[in-house]
Formats: structure tokens, C-alpha cells, sequence
């Protein structure tokens, strides 16, 4: 992977990105890599040329995709662990929320948006792991991810591997509720001990919002350029097509 | 102190305990998030200069201070250390809470970890509002907690009985 006319090419790449190159050698390289470490438990992969790889992998090959990336790809950087809950936000927006209403179940058949390189389940777990050796341009980085089943959360832990993964994964454990096999302590991080729950679920219910919907609505201008309407109806209107305009 | 305790106090005395007392604030600065940028404006640089209202900002413990400022986010894990901090200050014993999360939550208000107010924990007797306040905003604070103990009755104030935190 370090060989010269590899460094060239990415070099390259990252030169022209503004230029949109389609090919990422480098980052094609690593993947066949990959590729030939995992065999079959290589899901699906995304390359942002001159930017970034992904990779979903099958979760029994959590840790075989973390060593090939650190033995064959030299990525003895573990730069984050994480996990995301695809399901969407069954409390709806926020903003026009009414008071009471509680979260709708999730439909495990609807089909929910998933980022890049795909994704069959709502909990996935990812981590990024980078060769800091190298030192040309682009770095060479890869993420992780895999799927985890909602009816059994867990995945082996990287700690063996990283060390810097144990903090990682106690984070993850206690706001997902993602339990990490071989890990050496599962014990909160930020949390309090007695914390019940786990905060960063989609359905974790936010009392204070159960009671009170969101007050900021009220202070929400119209955005530059956008007529302001006299009558009342209108004017709430116009603060919900405010709030939507920035994104 | 037996006078204090005695229930009577004469008023010259009270006056000049208090004058005494307010002019010598010993502040122990709890910063937990950005409204510590503006209490330490407030009280280590020289533009805004605490120390001419008689406040030393710098208690080298909790059992030095007179008063506490409390400004940032207070977390739910940080509650045992705010009230460990509280019964570890001598009376008479003063908290400030500065700033929108202290005082209510402010922009964490509906939260998981954000406790809403530092006043569930410990008793406070100013709050500054603001987000964060401006650091002439804590020195009023400050003045307004000095008025405060200039009115204070302190035979009223100790009766032998300690003030405990819930």
C-alpha cells in the first residue's frame, strides 16, 4: 500500500479533487485489500475519491476487518468508535410536537434511510481507523461498520487490538445499550451510575419535552428574503418554513 | 461568639460584623463550562477588578470560601461534588449561580444529564442570568449578595443549627 506509485496517484487525486476524480487507486487498493482479508464477510463499501472509504462488514468480522486494517494496512491509529441508531425519530419534529404524545414503535419492515455503504438493521456500530505513518495526502483512513440485530446487541470488543478502544466502547455501551464482548470493564463513563436507559436511542424519552413542547418556536424570524405574512396563521407558518430553511 | 448565640445582638455590632464580612469575601470559583471564561474575566483580570469590592477569588479550598460560584452546566454526575462542596464550606456560606444553566438548564433544559438548577441541590442566594452573563453581571451579583449581608441579621442567621443540604 506505501509503494511509490500508489502515493503518486492519491497525491494526485487530492490535487484534482476539485476536478471530481472518479478513481481512487489508493483507496481501490486498500479495499482489495480488505477484500482479500475478509472474503465474503465484506458487505459493501463506499469510496469518496480523495476523501474517505467506508466499509460494512458482517459483525462476526468486526475484529478480523480491525486486524487486517492494522496488520495489513498499517492502521495502527484507532481514532473513534461509535454507533448510530438509523431508526427515525418516533417522537417526531420537535418543533411541532404536541404536548403528551409519546413515541410511535418502530416498523422493523418500513423501510428507514441508512448512510453510505448501506445497512440492514438500526443499530449500527462504526469506527474509524487510520495509518498515521504515512505521511502523504490523502491519509489513509478506513471506516468500520457493521450491523448489529436489535435482539442481540453485541459485538466482540476491539480492546485486545486497541487499547484506546475501551473508553470508546463504554461510551457506546452505556448511550446505545451495545455490549461488547471481551470487553474488560463495562462500567458508565459519563453517565451516573444509577443512569436507567440509554440517551442516544432515537426512542429515549426526553421528560422535558414530554411536558413542554419546544419553546424556541416562538423566537423563530422569518429568513432573509422571505415575505413576512401579517395574520396570525400565516405568521406561524412562516416561523416552521424558517426553521426548515437552513438545513 | 457567644453573643451571636445569645440570641441578641447589639445593632452597632451587627453592623460592623457585617460591614466586615461583606468586604471580605472569599469567592471559590466552581467553573463548569463557558460562563467560567466570564467569572474568570471577572475575577483575575484587571479590567474588571473584583478584588476593589473585597472579593478574594482565590480560596486556596472550600473550607476558605464564604461564597461559591457556580457557573456552567451542572450535570447530574456533578451534583455530589456541588453538594460535597457545599457542607465542606464553613458557615456562613453563600452560593451565586451563574448563568442560564445553572440557574434553570438553560439550553440543556430538556436534557438527559443537565440538571435543571443548581437551587435543587444547594440553596442559592443570588442568580445572574444571562448566557452567559457579562462579567459586570456577576460583580452586580456580587454587590447585590454584599447588600444582603450588610441587612443580615446574623443572630437570626446562627442558631446554632447547621444548614443542612437535602
Amino acid at each position: 500500500m506505501a509503494d511509490a506509485g500508489t502515493d503518486t496517484a492519491a497525491g494526485t487525486a487530492g490535487d484534482e479533487a476539485a476536478d471530481a476524480p472518479e478513481v481512487d487507486e489508493a483507496r481501490q487498493g486498500v479495499l482489495a485489500t480488505l477484500a482479500d482479508a475478509l472474503g465474503d464477510a465484506l458487505l459493501d463499501s463506499h469510496i469518496a475519491p480523495g476523501h474517505a472509504l467506508w466499509v460494512r462488514v458482517d459483525r462476526d468480522a468486526w475484529v478480523a476487518t480491525a486486524e487486517a486494517a492494522k496488520f495489513r494496512l498499517g492502521c495502527t491509529f484507532f481514532d473513534y468508535l461509535s454507533a448510530i441508531d438509523w431508526m427515525p425519530s418516533p417522537w417526531g419534529r420537535y418543533e411541532d410536537a404536541e404536548v403528551g404524545v409519546g413515541p410511535t414503535p418502530f416498523d422493523h419492515d418500513a423501510a428507514f434511510e441508512t448512510g453510505v455503504a448501506g445497512g440492514d438493521t438500526r443499530f449500527q456500530i462504526m469506527c474509524r481507523l487510520a495509518n498515521v505513518r504515512r505521511h502523504t495526502e490523502p491519509h489513509l483512513n478506513v471506516v468500520v461498520k457493521a450491523d448489529l440485530p436489535d435482539d442481540d446487541l453485541r459485538v466482540a470488543s476491539l480492546v485486545p487490538l486497541y487499547a484506546g478502544a475501551n473508553w470508546h466502547e463504554r461510551e457506546c455501551w452505556e448511550m446505545f445499550g451495545i455490549t461488547f464482548d471481551g470487553h474488560p470493564g463495562l462500567r458508565h463513563l459519563y453517565l451516573p451510575g444509577a443512569f436507567e436507559g440509554h440517551p442516544l436511542r432515537k426512542d429515549f424519552p426526553l421528560l422535558a419535552r414530554l411536558v413542554k413542547p419546544w419553546p424556541g418556536i416562538v423566537d423563530v424570524e422569518p429568513m432573509p428574503g422571505e415575505p413576512e405574512s401579517g395574520d396570525g396563521a400565516g405568521a406561524g407558518d412562516d416561523a416552521t418554513a424558517g426553521e426548515e430553511a437552513p438545513e | 461568639m457567644g453573643l451571636v448565640e445569645s440570641g441578641k445582638l447589639p445593632k452597632p455590632l451587627t453592623s460592623l460584623l457585617n460591614t466586615a464580612r461583606k468586604y471580605s469575601l472569599w469567592a471559590y470559583q466552581w467553573g463548569l463550562a463557558c460562563c467560567a471564561i466570564e467569572m474568570g474575566a471577572a475575577f483575575a483580570s484587571p479590567r474588571y477588578d473584583v478584588m476593589r469590592l473585597g472579593v478574594i477569588p482565590l480560596p486556596a479550598s472550600p473550607r476558605q470560601a464564604d461564597v461559591v460560584v457556580i457557573s456552567g452546566t451542572v450535570t447530574d454526575k456533578m451534583v455530589p461534588a456541588i453538594k460535597r462542596l457545599y457542607e465542606q464550606m464553613a458557615d456562613p456560606k453563600y452560593v451565586i449561580s451563574m448563568g442560564s444553566c445553572t440557574n434553570c438548564g438553560g439550553p440543556y433544559w430538556d436534557s438527559y444529564s443537565v440538571t435543571k438548577g443548581v437551587d435543587q441541590v444547594v440553596p442559592v442566594d443570588v442568580y445572574i442570568p444571562g448566557c452567559p452573563p457579562r462579567p459586570e453581571a456577576l460583580l452586580e451579583g456580587i454587590v447585590l449578595l454584599q447588600q444582603r449581608i450588610g441587612r443580615e441579621d446574623m443572630a437570626e442567621r446562627w442558631r446554632g443549627d447547621p444548614l443542612v443540604v437535602q
